[in-house]
């Protein structure tokens, strides 16, 4: 079975459709989206409503937290903030009750787990070695029989590796398929879709093969100046239009 | 620009409003540093008593190299933070923070609000360090910039001349932001 896995689209509906039309060209067999499907860009409504047509299973972000209850938004920043308080106007009620009703966490096929900033809290970041032993911990202890853990928030790809000795690692990303070792944990993040910040422009996206396990960092290219366009026409912060072509 | 804000409490329990300078703040700031007493301004980079310094940064916002946060009571600017970006060269990862608080709003957490609130918007942009300075003999804001996660570097004794040209000791702290958030 081949899944994909996506992050933080964040209400850009070019980079999500993109995204799509390469995943509908592959044997693609379930999609994940690793949360925070709205806030920074300008199409939420539209990205709530495609995550829906196309059956793909979603967890909650902080920003789509923040976009259905804003006092969760109070500290974000002001241009963050401002594009929350823009989606949670823009969204309608039944949008707002899909994504209040996404799981923060879940366990998936009791093997792999699904979750957007560290598991049980979308705000936390995994960026250091500490915060990946404490997540690989939490594997461990709270969900016996997980060894792969798909995270986003970050909007940065990420790929890091515990070995049967308890030795954590970060290992490089290739474009190439790379093949995970059945004894071993990992904890992976497939970058954003709608808004990357690896200083390349690309939706990112992630697939993965279970048997035998292996995963593509994929990227897809997508019409950017529409997606530009439609924040400037939104009047959202100039910035939030500026940062996707530079991809950070 | 209606909802570019948002509302922020202080630790007496009113609020105010932070937002970015707009070009029809300039009356407000105008206000705001004329207000500022002679103590406050001794240290400021500008001669913030001419209109026309004023001026020329109400028509001349860039906020790709300037990003200036006011907080608002009422309508009346009491407080007045700014981060600075050199886009190019070996310090374009780095931004540079000034703020400055009504006399009436010192001891409220004004400061250190939006000190906070410029390192958050640090991060947003990407830049890796934020950089402070100011008077050695300022422990409130010495306080103010650690609790937003600065540390002191370097102390250069005698570097500054204030507005009546006595010497003073300078503090430099900086706030790793990618350690903070994987940059």
């Amino acid at each position: 079975m081949r899944i994909a896995f996506i992050s933080d689209i964040h209400s850009n509906l070019e980079a999500l459709k993109a995204v799509l039309d390469e995943l509908d060209k592959e044997d693609i067999s379930l999609i994940i989206n690793l949360g925070d499907l709205v806030g920074y860009n300008a199409s939420p409504r539209e990205c709530v409503d495609l995550v829906q047509e196309r059956q793909i299973i979603s967890i909650l972000g902080n920003h789509d937290l923040a976009a259905t209850h804003l006092k969760f938004a109070e500290g974000f920043n002001i241009l963050a903030y401002q594009a929350l308080v823009w989606s949670a106007n823009t969204l309608l009620p039944e949008h707002k009750r899909f994504l209040e009703n996404l799981e923060d966490t879940r366990v998936l096929w009791d093997r792999y787990l699904a979750f957007h900033g560290a598991p049980k809290n979308p705000d936390a970041y995994i960026f250091y070695l500490f915060q990946v032993k404490k997540a690989f911990n939490y594997m461990r202890k709270k969900t016996a029989g997980v060894r792969i853990g798909f995270f986003g928030h970050t909007h940065k790809r990420a790929f890091w590796q515990r070995d049967v000795r308890g030795k954590v690692s970060s290992l490089d990303i290739q474009a190439e398929p790379l093949l995970l070792d059945p004894e071993q944990m990992y904890l992976i993040n497939p970058g954003s879709v709608g808004q990357p910040r690896g200083n390349h422009w690309e939706a990112s996206y992630l697939i993965f093969n279970n048997a035998p396990e292996r995963v593509e960092f994929r990227s897809a290219a997508y019409d950017l100046h529409s997606a530009q366009a439609k924040i400037r026409e939104a009047q959202l912060p100039e910035y939030l239009a500026e940062r996707l072509a530079a991809g950070v | 620009m209606k909802t570019y804000q948002k509302e922020c409490k202080l630790k007496d329990g009113s609020t105010v409003l932070l937002r970015p300078l707009v070009a029809e703040d300039r009356e407000g700031l105008i206000a705001f540093f004329q207000s500022l007493p002679e103590n406050l301004r001794l240290y400021l980079r500008h001669d913030v008593t001419d209109v026309s310094i004023i001026e020329s940064w109400t028509e001349n916002i860039d906020y790709n190299r300037v990003f200036p946060v006011l907080a608002l009571e009422g309508g009346r600017i009491v407080g007045n933070a700014s981060l600075h970006r050199i886009p190019f060269g070996w310090k374009r990862h780095i931004g540079t923070v000034r703020v400055a608080v009504a006399p009436d709003y010192l001891d409220k957490g004004l400061g250190t609000l939006l000190v906070h609130e410029i390192v958050e918007l640090a991060a947003e942009f990407g830049l890796e360090k934020l950089w402070a300075e100011f008077p050695l003999d300022v422990p409130a804001a010495l306080a103010v910039f650690r609790k937003a996660g600065f540390s002191s570097k370097a102390v250069i004794e005698g570097l500054v001349k204030d507005l009546r040209g006595r010497n003073t000791d300078v503090v430099i702290m900086v706030c790793d932001i990618g350690s903070q958030y994987g940059f």
